[in-house]
């Protein structure tokens, strides 16, 4: 188990790597010199030369990918080009917003997507109500999550007024009242910012959810039918249980691994579906400084966001990885 | 005198074609070929004909656009600008004024090319170095196999966005081109992989070996007897890969990373009548639906095309 673990953090780690180099030398051959973007074109050769060096710009390749890996493994990823801010921080100010759109989004995706995804795989002989479930995937698979959010923001907030239209409510303070302690002495103040938060995450978790519902219910239905038509489930059947009992003792239980990969992938997918959610709905947030900071050309800031996307799902699949030993014993690794 | 070194099979390929000339009980009838089989079930899809219909109505758009959009898709009217939906423009015009069913009847065309032909060009990458990783397996397959890899430890979207960064989006042909490499650079690793686990059962087959010992060359074996015999996943995720790409062309669009004006396209019209969405809500319905159907359509088509040719995978 302990030879499996290291196994999988040792190929995780070239993997990390890889990515993070193909991240650094995309930023490197990008036209355009930072400094430039930073101070304009009116700069005179001896301010840029300046910033050049400041910036480390002017050493050999090799020293400043080793740099990068470096201050990257210690969180530090230099400062916007824009703002002057230290990137770490706008990425630790934005990351709550992003994780609370994809715990949101999950909670949308598995309240719909598992229960049609299991419902559909059961009544596969009956076309009434496979055929109608298969087409809903399919419809939740080929709709754009910007467009659903379009609509939902013209419904609900434009026609109806039920919702904010841009925003993310106010995430720093509730969590700035966590860590005062004024969760306790003010909670009426805390509940109130909770409520802002949830009404302003209700319809970009919905659109998010929605399209990711499709993908769940596909997988859960295709893990569904591979455990159904194990020999454990017939002698389950055999020996007399009720159909109910199979399903939720016999089955459920043995979703678990596929369910882990789905959970793998699926965080994948929420991750850079809040890229688009983000844009949509005005909504701070990881994805939303990506996009913004690639059109203001603030590499750093991009840099940094592409970074820690691309470790949160490396780390997820490492995890998901581990987990499949946890769930089935009988996996064996060599 | 020097000696003749010792050959194995004596039979070239052409010969082998040809040589059998025992008296083999001939077949009464020509049986059907897998694949014609598989049309055959497609047929009585009623899924999948609603696909097909769907598809070939846009490849018509497409193709006739020119004479369907009853104006120019780029003419600016500064005199009828957010018109709402009228006799004269049933869709309204834009911020420029521009006749909005034009420009979605236009935007089929960019859609439809770069997602056909970012699939193609993925297909012929992905699939030569899935065979090749497959064949011959040992230290070519974990090479190409670690790449593949790496490729896909990045989510697609992001990828996507990163190569277009780097590839810096431009106007017209090369800016199309740009997009369709992005997307099939990112979409390689399916087809490798998919050919790859595919390959790895069908070179022990027995016809695999038989072809072995009459001395046949590996890419003749490969092309000419593993090739086929993998073609109904190809086939399948293909299509499938099609309807993906055309979304993720949409979403670098809507970016702003994609497709670039004058170049009509539904992502970027999405992204440019979002910022009026709160005065002229309908400009970004009718963008945004061209997208879902078309993805719709090649969506129904591939699921049909699944549960026709490979009814395992269903």
């Amino acid at each position: 188990m302990i030879n499996y673990v290291l196994r999988r953090v040792l190929v995780a780690v070239p993997m990390l790597l890889g990515a993070m180099s193909i991240v650094f030398f995309a930023m490197r051959v990008l036209p355009g010199d930072p400094c430039v973007a930073m101070m304009g074109d009116q700069a005179t050769t001896e301010a840029l030369a300046d910033c050049t060096k400041n910036l480390g710009l002017n050493r050999p390749l090799a020293v400043q990918y080793v740099d990068y890996l470096w201050r990257s493994v210690q969180f530090d990823f230099g400062n916007s080009l824009r703002q002057g801010y230290p990137v770490s921080e706008y990425i630790s100010r934005m990351f709550p917003h992003t994780l609370v759109l994809v715990l949101a989004a999950a909670v949308v995706a598995a309240l719909v997507g598992v229960p049609i995804g299991i419902f559909s795989a059961l009544n596969r002989r009956n076309p009434l109500i496979d055929y109608p479930l298969r087409i809903f995937a399919l419809l939740g698979l080929s709709m754009p999550v910007f467009w659903l959010g379009i609509l939902l923001l013209i419904v609900f907030s434009l026609r109806l007024d039920l919702f904010p239209l841009i925003g993310g409510g106010d995430l720093d303070g509730a969590i700035a009242m966590i860590r005062s302690g004024e969760v306790f002495t003010q909670p009426r103040d805390f509940l109130a910012a909770v409520a802002d938060v949830l009404h302003h995450l209700a319809l970009p978790a919905l659109a998010l959810g929605f399209t990711l519902a499709a993908t769940v219910s596909r997988l859960s239905r295709s893990a569904m039918l591979e455990v159904i038509s194990q020999d454990y489930i017939r002698t389950a059947r055999a020996k007399g249980h009720h159909e109910r009992a199979v399903v939720y003792k016999h089955a459920l239980r043995n979703m678990m691994v596929p369910l882990l990969t789905i959970i793998g992938l699926f965080v994948a997918i929420a991750l850079t579906g809040t890229v688009l959610t983000e844009t949509v709905f005005t909504r701070p947030g990881l994805g939303k400084m990506l996009v913004d900071a690639i059109g203001a050309r603030d590499y750093p800031l991009a840099q940094g966001a592409i970074t820690v996307f691309t470790v949160i799902i490396i780390t997820v699949n490492l995890v998901v990885d581990m987990l499949y030993a946890v769930v089935d014993p009988r996996i064996t690794y060599r | 005198m020097a000696i003749q070194p010792i050959r194995g099979g004596s039979l070239s390929e052409a010969e082998v074609t040809t040589a059998p000339r025992v008296a083999w009980p001939a077949p009464a009838e020509r049986s059907e070929s897998p694949l014609v089989q598989g049309l055959r079930r497609l047929r009585r899809s009623g899924t999948a004909l609603v696909g097909v219909v769907i598809v070939v109505l846009l490849v018509t758009v497409a193709i006739f656009a020119d004479v369907l959009a009853p104006q120019s898709p780029i003419a600016s009217d500064q005199a009828h600008t957010f018109a709402r939906p009228s006799w004269d423009h049933p869709l309204g015009t834009d911020q420029l004024g521009r006749d909005m069913l034009s420009r979605v009847i236009h935007g089929t065309r960019i859609s439809l090319l770069v997602g056909v032909s970012s699939v193609l060009l993925a297909l012929f990458v992905g699939v030569p170095f899935g065979m090749i990783a497959g064949f011959y397996g040992g230290r070519v397959d974990t090479l190409i196999m670690r790449v593949m890899d790496l490729i896909l430890a990045f989510p697609i979207y992001l990828l996507a966005i990163i190569l277009m960064v780097m590839f810096t989006p431009t106007a017209g042909l090369i800016g199309t081109m740009k997009v369709t490499g992005a997307i099939a650079i990112v979409r390689i690793p399916i087809y490798a992989r998919l050919v790859r686990g595919s390959v790895l059962s069908i070179k022990e087959k027995e016809y695999v070996e038989a072809c072995r010992a009459l001395g046949v060359r590996d890419p003749w074996i490969l092309f000419r007897h593993v090739l086929p015999n993998c073609l109904a996943p190809i086939i399948v995720t293909t299509t499938l890969g099609i309807a993906t790409s055309i979304i993720v062309e949409a979403t670098l669009s809507f970016l702003g990373l994609g497709t670039q004006p004058p170049t009509p396209s539904w992502g970027w019209d999405l992204k440019a009548n979002i910022s009026f969405i709160q005065a002229n809500a309908w400009l970004s319905l009718f963008p945004g639906l061209a997208i879902f159907v078309t993805v719709l359509g090649f969506n129904l088509f591939g699921d049909g095309l699944r549960d026709a040719l490979d009814p395992r995978l269903k």
